[in-house]
């Protein structure tokens, strides 16, 4: 038998969690650099270079800020997404399928919006969106509702089907097909006509994205929902005991009908924003960001400032990772992928470490 | 708590805002400087000879998007990076510092685009993209960044700009590789010759490879039959290796060509004691006692014409370069080294068509067939009026008849000519 064991720290810190996260940080970097100096790069103009995203000496600067937060925007409401259904522990991972689920609804409505004003097909795209990916999550939550079904293996499974549909769709070129450019041999996803690729204001030459400004409206009205509404409350009691929650008269299934329509339906509105802002689909147009996203979730304790935060930091890891490789023939995505997956694991480390103590057997328990 | 939020929006706005601004200044100063910097390199040299660079930090770079990475050890992806390194050392640009990839971009024209404004900020005078699907991609950016040439491989659009496109005859290196697999299957007295390929009429790319070899095939054997397998995909090497099982145990093929990405329907032949002709590679290595020789590109070819021309001139790459298709006359493509298992006669008579098709005295899909004839050492070669016939029975050439290989280019050939069935659908 082992002496030791794991204790939850009754004193949770942030100063703590924060200062072994920082240590895992390093350490995980320090790790990178042995890499990077076995390959013969100089490691500080490495990461120099990844944590400025490659802004210095990059002829459009302003480029990569848009190609930042095209990463982040998706991320970002996608983690908020998942931290609602989370904080009632409904494992929802069927993040990808259904923001592909929205995806392929968007674009049904953009392929078909020519000579529609702009703004009222990108409403329409997110509409459209929202219903089917929010379809798709109450009819998951029905299951498990009415016949508790396992919420963690049908959402997975979604991801699967959704991900054949599109690549079923990207690959077939047919008659009916409208995703495809028609004047290819090969089947390639078209392009939407103008009316359905989204505007945003200039500041210069610089795009700020209207998908930006409802992305951060979207952080603060979670935000207010969560905390301030009956709603919120609602979420936050079933999370912690759904029999004291239907004792308080609650009616559970309903809660949790509702807050997974509402997590879906966001999901799929990240998928609308993400579409409009490509001007396209494809079926790698989630990014992984059904998956990044339960990270930032659980790195964010379900906390929506918090989320907003490492969904900022982890959109510049994934975006500084591939400009920094860019620039050195040597160095390919799959470095790029390790180091964010040990930087990640160390973060995910620490924050145990932060949290939990091991601490020796009693004596007495053993006796 | 809502302070907090507040705080840190209005924050991340001014974050944005700020680095916006720096990014319109820095890209206004870096456009200009650029242009100045081609306009010198340009007065420098004007000649076909490699160029020696006054030093080696001219200021011209290479961009390059590539589907899979740089660090592959074969394969697509491998050719082409092999093809642009080899291209810049000949022209004097150091691959370690003028060069700037961004790999593993799968078809997603975000992705594409993001992976352009990376290499366009950094400051490349051309870029290079390997895969089909990076089309739309390139079209829509080669209007954004009107200073920089977009060069895609495998595509069909272009603008009489900075935009064009490129590939090669790989038919013509099929052909001859056709030539090697013919004597090979009057030597063993099997008529039956097998083609694992990725499609089968539904691109010209694929169909025109068989083609080309079948025809390649029976101008030495005449009585040739080259079944196809088609797998359904550009690349899966369980299919691969199933395919060629199947051709060589169900239909009694003795030599299996093919195009498909890896060398697994060769290692079967090797395996099963028949012969094969590789692809993209001398798969030799792979199976050292059943492979012939294998259609090869040498993408080292275009890059150096093409970055040749960038740097002399951006301003008329199109009318130098434009979409270029070449061929065995510029080196585009070839066969390998023929392996020892070829019949004596084969050098010979690859030879003797290469030299048609060089000259452009003859080309493949014409109405003139080539018949080869004689032993080793004696092996001659005869031009005979035949039609071009598909394997429905219809006209494609009239006997004599000058050359569709523009149904190619443009990708419009759709057709198995006679010789060839495809034994799956």
């Amino acid at each position: 038998m082992s002496k030791f064991h794991l204790v939850r720290r009754a004193d949770a810190r942030i100063w703590r969690t924060l200062l072994f996260c920082f240590i895992g940080i390093v350490i995980s970097l320090t790790i990178g650099a042995v890499i990077l100096w076995v390959l013969g790069i100089k490691p500080w103009e490495y990461y120099g270079k990844m944590f400025t995203i490659g802004l210095i000496g990059n002829k459009y600067g302003y480029k990569s800020i848009e190609g930042l937060l095209k990463i982040f925007v998706p991320l970002l409401i996608t983690s908020l997404a998942l931290s609602l259904s989370f904080k009632m522990r409904f494992w929802n991972i069927g993040g990808e399928g259904e923001f592909l689920i929205g995806a392929i609804a968007a674009s049904i409505i953009a392929f078909h919006s020519t000579g529609t004003p702009n703004f009222v097909t990108v409403l329409l795209m997110c509409l459209a969106a929202m219903i089917s990916s929010g379809i798709i999550g109450v009819a998951v939550a029905a299951l498990k509702v009415k016949f508790n079904t396992n919420e963690t293996l049908m959402t997975l499974m979604i991801n699967y089907i959704m991900l054949y549909v599109i690549r079923y769709i990207g690959e077939t070129k047919a008659d009916w097909n409208f995703f495809l450019r028609e004047d290819s041999k090969r089947a390639k996803f078209g392009t939407f006509p103008d009316s359905a690729v989204m505007g945003g204001i200039h500041f210069g030459k610089f795009n700020l994205l209207w998908s930006v400004i409802i992305a951060i409206a979207l952080t603060v009205i979670i935000y207010i929902y969560l905390k301030y509404t009956k709603h919120g409350y609602e979420i936050s009691v079933v999370g912690d005991s759904s029999a004291t929650a239907k004792y308080a008269g609650m009616s559970v299934g309903k809660i949790v009908l509702r807050t997974m329509f509402i997590s879906s339906a966001l999901i799929g509105l990240a998928a609308a924003l993400t579409v409009s802002a490509a001007g396209t689909i494809s079926d790698t147009i989630t990014n992984g960001v059904g998956w990044t996203g339960i990270i930032v979730a659980w790195l964010g304790k379900l906390n929506v400032p918090a989320v907003f935060v490492i969904s900022i930091l982890i959109s510049i890891l994934q975006y500084g990772c591939q400009a920094a490789a860019t620039q050195y023939p040597a160095i390919d995505i799959n470095f790029a992928d390790l180091l964010q997956g040990i930087i990640l694991f160390s973060v995910l480390v620490a924050d145990f470490a932060a949290n939990f103590k091991i601490a020796r057997k009693e004596e007495a328990k053993n006796a | 708590m809502k302070k907090l939020i507040s705080i840190i929006v209005t924050a991340a706005l001014t974050v944005t805002s700020v680095f916006a601004l720096a990014g319109c200044n820095s890209a206004e100063g870096g456009e200009s400087n650029s242009n100045g910097d081609n306009g010198t390199v340009a007065s420098q040299d004007d000649g076909d000879e490699p160029v020696t660079p006054v030093d080696s930090d001219s200021d011209f770079k290479v961009g390059a998007i590539y589907i899979n990475s740089q660090n592959d050890t074969s394969g697509y992806t491998y050719a082409h990076h092999k093809g642009i390194t080899t291209a810049m050392k000949s022209i004097g640009l150091n691959p370690d510092t003028d060069l700037y990839i961004v790999d593993n971009i799968p078809e997603d024209d975000e992705k594409v685009k993001q992976a352009i404004d990376q290499l366009a900020g950094n400051g490349c005078n051309i870029i290079f993209g390997i895969s089909f699907g990076y089309i739309n991609a390139f079209e829509e950016k080669a209007e954004e960044y009107p200073d920089i040439i977009f060069s895609h491989a495998t595509g069909y659009l272009s603008n009489d700009k900075n935009f064009n496109n490129y590939f090669g005859r790989i038919y013509q290196a099929r052909y001859l590789a056709g030539i090697a697999a013919g004597y090979k299957s009057l030597a063993i007295g099997n008529n039956n010759i097998g083609y694992v390929s990725a499609w089968g009429t539904e691109y010209a790319e694929t169909c025109s490879g068989i083609n080309a070899f079948a025809m390649g095939c029976m101008a030495v054997n005449p009585d040739a039959k080259i079944s196809v397998y088609e797998i359904y995909t550009w690349g899966d090497q369980e299919l691969e290796r199933q395919a060629a099982e199947t051709l060589i145990e169900t239909y009694g093929c003795g030599v299996i060509a093919q195009h498909c990405d890896s060398a697994q329907p060769q290692i079967v032949a090797n395996e099963k004691h028949v012969f094969g002709c590789g692809y993209n590679s001398d798969m030799t290595a792979e199976a050292p006692d059943s492979h012939l020789t294998a259609p090869i590109w040498n993408w080292d070819a275009y890059y150096a014409t093409a970055m040749k021309a960038a740097m002399t001139d951006p301003d008329s790459f199109m009318q130098t370069v434009g979409n270029y298709y070449e061929g065995l006359s510029a080196g585009l493509v070839d066969v390998s080294e023929l392996s020892k298992n070829c019949e004596p006669e084969t050098a010979e008579a690859i030879k003797l068509a290469k030299d048609l098709m060089i000259s452009g005295e003859w080309d493949v899909f014409s109405g003139v067939k080539l018949t080869f004839s004689g032993a080793a050492g004696s092996v001659k070669v005869d031009k005979v009026n035949d039609a071009l016939v598909t394997n429905a029975g219809a006209e494609i050439v009239a006997a004599g008849g000058a050359s569709v290989d523009d149904g190619v280019i443009q990708g419009t050939m759709d057709y198995y000519v006679a010789g060839v069935t495809q034994v799956n659908n």
